[in-house]
């Protein structure tokens, strides 16, 4: 059987390449591709655990993970349509009204 | 090498790979396509765990919902001028990727010489918490309140989508 | 199994009628062309849940398989949810930008109820499953109620960069969960401090409480998770400004209360009366005094500069964050009765402050420091309602600031934590200056240009009076509030 730690660091992995991708990218559809990186890193950890504890309740915390991201990413894309259709674009450096 | 171990170093190369391309490439859509590919490669890490029910549920709700409406919304947006998308890396950006870098080498270290020792011992029948009957019989109960309030998540999240991506459009007195 | 479903749903009757009132008022805002029908349905829930709520002041037990506390510290905050949630929906109800939105009034006002269950939730949870989806049903609404003036561009700016640092925060936070499961195989928050004290690998747990701090510190606005704050109060609608400012600040910080004490006090130690023991393993008191002292000094620093007076409030509520989690890391009784006073008065003051930023909107459409000038000797009456409720922000008697500024520096000092009382008294000192700024331009300034007088209905004057009674009531009389807020803290006592 493969290790837990192999699991475990190749979400750690994931999870920095989302970080970074949410820090250094420009685009807010794609910042929002990176946080949904975050999020499955997320739970691949949760699985991990939850595989080689015998305890079912991490991949309860998946579940709703799941749940939340749908509900968050539908919400985000309306909030950008939104603003894509005040300021005609979705960079966040050209979004500059507010002084950030 | 057992087939286990080729089945989980080919998933982790092509998901790491996948991961790394979502940040990389410079077209939105390109990225939506990579990040696609890693979630199929996850949900296969998710079988490795025996985790059938989270595997099959992530294809669905990923791979079939999110993924779809992010896709959706790059092609109604029809961002034109490319151009625009340019985007240069500044010394802010090198910050940013030192600490994470950073952070991952702190994970690392906690992962690989401080292993956390998980308190439960390892269950016997761990290969049945993955089943939809098992899964199913504690979101049914234990879980039944967190359940039902993801309705009223959901619910708030559908109106308030709808509300702020229509077209402004008034009531005709 | 059933039975105790049953049994639990008794003791969440305060919810369900919320939930009720959220669904009704769909249908009628479907139904009638008058949005105030809405306004009218979603008052009566509340009021309605309020009565409700009053059944449950003396009850504590764990419902829903330990999922979910029904206790004094949960009764005392869902009051105050109440409070201020029944406050802004009047206070919206005057205002303009609200009555603007024309079709979309009516989902304004029941997204504001589902932001209250949200809340609920948030001071009542004991599982992290729990605090996690209540987190994020008060996130995602505040996000649609940030970006409702879609019109206008800084509103759905705000309400990007509000969803950008929230998704972002809460995957750190849920990064941080999920460590916390690997070392303990729990999510409820007893099996986890048992666990803890049992002793866990103490990198990891330090690691995995400072990535859950970050979605904390995130709903708190402390610093430095405080960046999304000045320009979400600037672009979003006032009156989103205060409930955020208000309710959420108060639901983030019962949950951060609960959770420091229940997750990182040692069971084993000898109860003593008032100190708690915490577990070694974790510096809790050393990373909320670095996140206090950040918060408090960072908040009023910056608001010197500002020109923009809901910037300048947002600036200002941040520095509030920094002196209520003063009296968070003192972990005694006395500290959480006083974060609890300070909140009540702080809902006063500053959704009063608010109020007069938001009538003024209304008539110059302007919330710049500049158009100020000579309001004062203009309209006598706005002049000296803000004068006292900037007075009592800055915490000088005889209003309520001063009292709840007063206990709290008490439980420090009480604490031997003098030299973080001696920073608190000094922050209440810059605050002072911009404070004054303020009231310079409004008494003492000439206006350069010519601006209309701003005549106030009865409804608005009897409104802002609503709130300026107790702001200097309980400046005068507070035992009251005092004694409340000891016997909501009661059930923490010892270990």
């Amino acid at each position: 059987m493969i290790p837990l730690n192999y699991y475990l660091l190749f979400a750690a992995f994931l999870f920095s390449v989302g970080v970074v991708g949410v820090l250094i990218r420009r685009n807010a559809i794609i910042v929002f591709m990176c946080i949904e990186l975050m999020l499955n890193s997320v739970n691949l950890t949760f699985i991990a655990f939850s595989a080689f504890m015998g305890n079912a309740i991490g991949q309860m915390f998946v579940f709703f993970v799941m749940t939340v991201a749908a509900a968050e990413a539908a919400v985000g894309l309306a909030i950008i349509i939104a603003l894509f259709r005040n300021k005609k674009t979705i960079n966040i450096d050209q979004i500059n009204l507010l002084k950030w | 090498m057992t087939f286990e171990e080729i089945v989980f170093w080919s998933l982790v190369l092509v998901s790491g790979f996948a991961a790394l391309m979502v940040v990389i490439s410079r077209s939105p859509i390109a990225s939506a396509l990579y990040l696609i590919l890693n979630f199929f490669c996850l949900a296969g890490l998710y079988l490795t765990l025996n985790a059938q029910f989270i595997a099959v549920v992530h294809i669905i709700v990923y791979a079939g919902a999110i993924m779809v409406l992010f896709l959706f919304v790059i092609m109604l947006l029809n961002l034109q001028d490319e151009t625009k998308l340019r985007e240069r890396m500044n010394w802010k950006s090198f910050a940013a990727i030192a600490l994470s870098i950073l952070f991952l080498i702190e994970l690392f270290y906690i992962f690989i010489i401080k292993t956390p020792t998980p308190k439960i011992p390892i269950h016997p029948s761990s290969k049945e918490i993955g089943t939809v009957e098992y899964l199913g019989k504690i979101l049914f109960t234990e879980f039944l309140f967190p359940f039902e309030l993801t309705s009223i998540l959901l619910i708030a999240a559908i109106i308030g989508a709808v509300v702020l991506a229509k077209k402004k459009f008034e009531l005709t007195d | 199994m059933l039975e105790q479903v049953y049994n639990s749903l008794q003791f969440i009757k305060p919810e369900l009628i919320l939930v009720g009132t959220l669904l009704v008022s769909i249908i009628v805002d479907l139904i009638f062309k008058n949005k105030k029908v809405v306004v009218a349905f979603v008052i009566l829930g509340l009021v309605l849940s309020f009565y409700y709520l009053t059944f449950l002041n003396s009850i504590n037990q764990l419902i829903f398989f330990n999922m979910y506390a029904i206790d004094p510290f949960a009764y005392f905050f869902k009051i105050f949810l109440l409070v201020a949630t029944i406050g802004i929906v009047l206070f919206s109800v005057l205002s303009k930008e609200i009555s603007d939105l024309k079709s979309r009034e009516g989902e304004f006002y029941y997204f504001l109820v589902a932001l209250t269950i949200g809340m609920f939730l948030m001071t009542s949870s004991t599982n992290l499953i729990m605090m996690y989806l209540a987190i994020e049903l008060t996130s995602l609404t505040s996000y649609m109620l940030a970006g409702f003036m879609k019109e206008e561009k800084s509103s759905s700016e705000a309400s990007l960069k509000y969803v950008l640092y929230g998704a972002f925060s809460s995957g750190m936070m849920l990064y941080g969960i999920s460590i916390i499961y690997g070392l303990t195989g729990s999510f409820d928050l007893l099996a986890i401090n048992m666990a803890i004290a049992d002793g866990v690998s103490s990198l990891a747990l330090l690691i995995s409480t400072v990535l859950m701090f970050v979605g904390f510190g995130y709903k708190i606005s402390a610093v430095p998770f405080h960046f999304w704050t000045p320009d979400v109060y600037e672009g979003s609608p006032i009156s989103v400004t205060t409930i955020l400012s208000v309710a959420s600040k108060a639901a983030g910080f019962s949950m951060l209360m609960r959770t420091a004490k229940i997750m990182f006090i040692d069971p084993y130690a000898a109860p003593t009366v008032n100190d708690w023991q915490i577990i070694d393993s974790v510096p809790i008191v050393e990373i909320l005094t670095i996140l206090s002292v950040l918060t408090m000094t960072l908040g009023n620093l910056v608001a010197i500069w500002q020109s923009n007076l809901k910037r300048l409030l947002a600036y200002s509520s941040i520095a509030h964050a920094g002196y209520l989690l003063l009296g968070v890391l003192t972990m005694n009784n006395e500290g959480y009765s006083a974060t609890l006073i300070y909140f009540v008065t702080y809902l006063f003051m500053n959704v009063g402050a608010f109020l007069i930023v938001m009538l003024v909107s209304n008539k110059l459409n302007s919330s710049d420091i500049d158009s100020y000038k000579g309001l004062g000797m203009k309209s006598p009456f706005i002049g000296v309602m803000f004068a006292l409720f900037l007075i009592s922000l800055t915490g000088l008697p005889p209003t309520a600031g001063f009292v709840g500024k007063l206990y709290i520096f008490a439980a420090l000092v009480n604490k031997k934590l003098i030299l973080l009382a001696v920073i608190g008294v000094l922050n209440s000192v810059v605050s002072l200056y911009y404070y004054v700024r303020i009231f310079r331009n409004m008494f003492l300034r000439e206006s350069d240009i010519e601006t209309p007088e701003i005549k106030l209905s009865l409804a608005e004057k009897l409104l802002i009076l609503v709130f300026a009674i107790p702001t200097i009531g309980l400046g005068l009389y507070f035992a009251p509030l005092v004694e409340f807020a000891h016997a909501s803290v009661e059930i923490f006592s010892g270990n």
